[in-house]
């Protein structure tokens, strides 16, 4: 008898991996046939790699960071194109150190790479919850910035700050 | 079709070439490794335009394949960088 | 309509790619050049890719186009973190303007 959890993994991750399939191939119908192989193969991996097991994961909360990294992104790239429009006498940088609030690596480590794209800062150094930024323009509001990014990746991996 | 895939992969080529001369003289190894990120990002944008000015979509999948190669080598680099430092983490 | 987007995304894309380089040429040290390599050259790539997407009739292959940016985006994170570590460890120090010292 499976668990319902291996039930809700399977039917989860052989949704995904069909639809990774569809897109991969264009939509034809020709290769169904190793497609039936290729996503089995890969669900089996799957489940021996990372054993399903219940998380606080939220799928509503990683629409949100979604949007949120999105936005900040093209905000993020908009200002550093100004920037290296006007050259270096706009810029003004320094080292931001911050303490994270995130009690598990993984999204700790989600964080600092994340950071790396939003607008103005660039993770140097993770130690622990001790985060190092780079931040091009030490006028910018990036302490407030962190937290909202932090707020928003709690929330998907279901911690409360 | 725009026909603007073909200029656009120009361009790009000409901006990867025009970095890469700069990374020569790059003062610090830390400057050289900027290529790696450049290669990766310009590599695929060109790759996607060559697919769309009559390259076949098989360039496509090569820029997926450049994508993912790139990300899992990214990866390995980070977590190198993560063992390497002075100050351990779990 | 479908293909005046796409040739203002194209453009703004390839705009993004030369802002990505300026700023590799232009910024003084190897922290701020990943700023300008990490956000512009992806948020490029960004627009491309959605340019050629929005022609695409067959949606599969517009989302194919699509699965690229995380891929890329993923590199650039992972690539820009490993370098700026690696700065610090050889002990790089920032550059400071002048106003600031």
């Amino acid at each position: 008898m499976m668990s319902s959890l291996m039930i809700t993994a399977i039917l989860r991750r052989g949704t995904l991996l069909l639809l990774l399939w569809w897109i991969l191939t264009e939509g034809s119908r020709d290769g169904w046939v190793m497609g039936i192989f290729a996503v089995s193969g890969a669900l089996w991996l799957s489940l021996r790699l990372v054993a399903p097991e219940a998380t606080r994961f939220s799928l509503t909360g990683m629409g949100a960071f979604l949007g949120f990294f999105v936005c900040n992104s093209v905000r993020g790239g908009v200002q550093v194109a100004l920037i290296a429009l006007q050259g270096r006498r706009a810029l003004q940088p320094g080292t931001l150190e911050v303490q994270l609030l995130l009690s598990s690596a993984a999204p700790r480590i989600l964080m600092a790479g994340v950071l790396g794209l939003m607008p103005g800062t660039v993770s140097v150094r993770l130690d622990g919850r001790m985060l190092l930024l780079h931040v091009i323009d030490e006028r910018m509001p990036i302490a407030a910035e962190v937290r909202a990014l932090e707020t928003r990746i709690a929330r998907m991996f279901g911690e409360s700050l | 079709m725009t026909g603007l895939e073909f200029p656009l992969a120009l361009f790009l080529l000409t901006n990867l070439v025009v970095a890469l001369l700069a990374a020569v003289r790059g003062p610090t190894a830390a400057d050289r490794m900027l290529m790696a990120l450049l290669f990766g990002s310009t590599g695929v944008g060109i790759l996607v335009l060559l697919a769309y000015a009559g390259g076949g979509s098989e360039l496509v999948d090569v820029a997926l394949v450049l994508a993912l190669l790139a990300a899992v080598t990214g990866i390995a680099f980070a977590r190198r960088a993560w063992h390497a430092g002075d100050t351990s983490d779990d | 309509m479908i293909e005046l987007a796409a040739t203002i995304l194209l453009c703004v894309g390839g705009f993004f790619y030369f802002a990505g380089t300026l700023g590799l040429l232009r910024f003084p040290d190897v922290y701020s050049r990943l700023h300008s390599l990490a956000k512009a050259d992806n948020l490029g790539l960004g627009c491309i890719l959605l340019g050629l997407a929005i022609q695409e009739e067959s949606l599969a292959a517009a989302l194919k186009l699509v699965l690229i940016w995380p891929l890329a985006l993923t590199a650039s994170a992972a690539v820009s973190y490993a370098i700026a570590r690696h700065a610090d460890a050889l002990a790089i120090k920032p550059w400071r303007s002048r106003e600031q010292k």
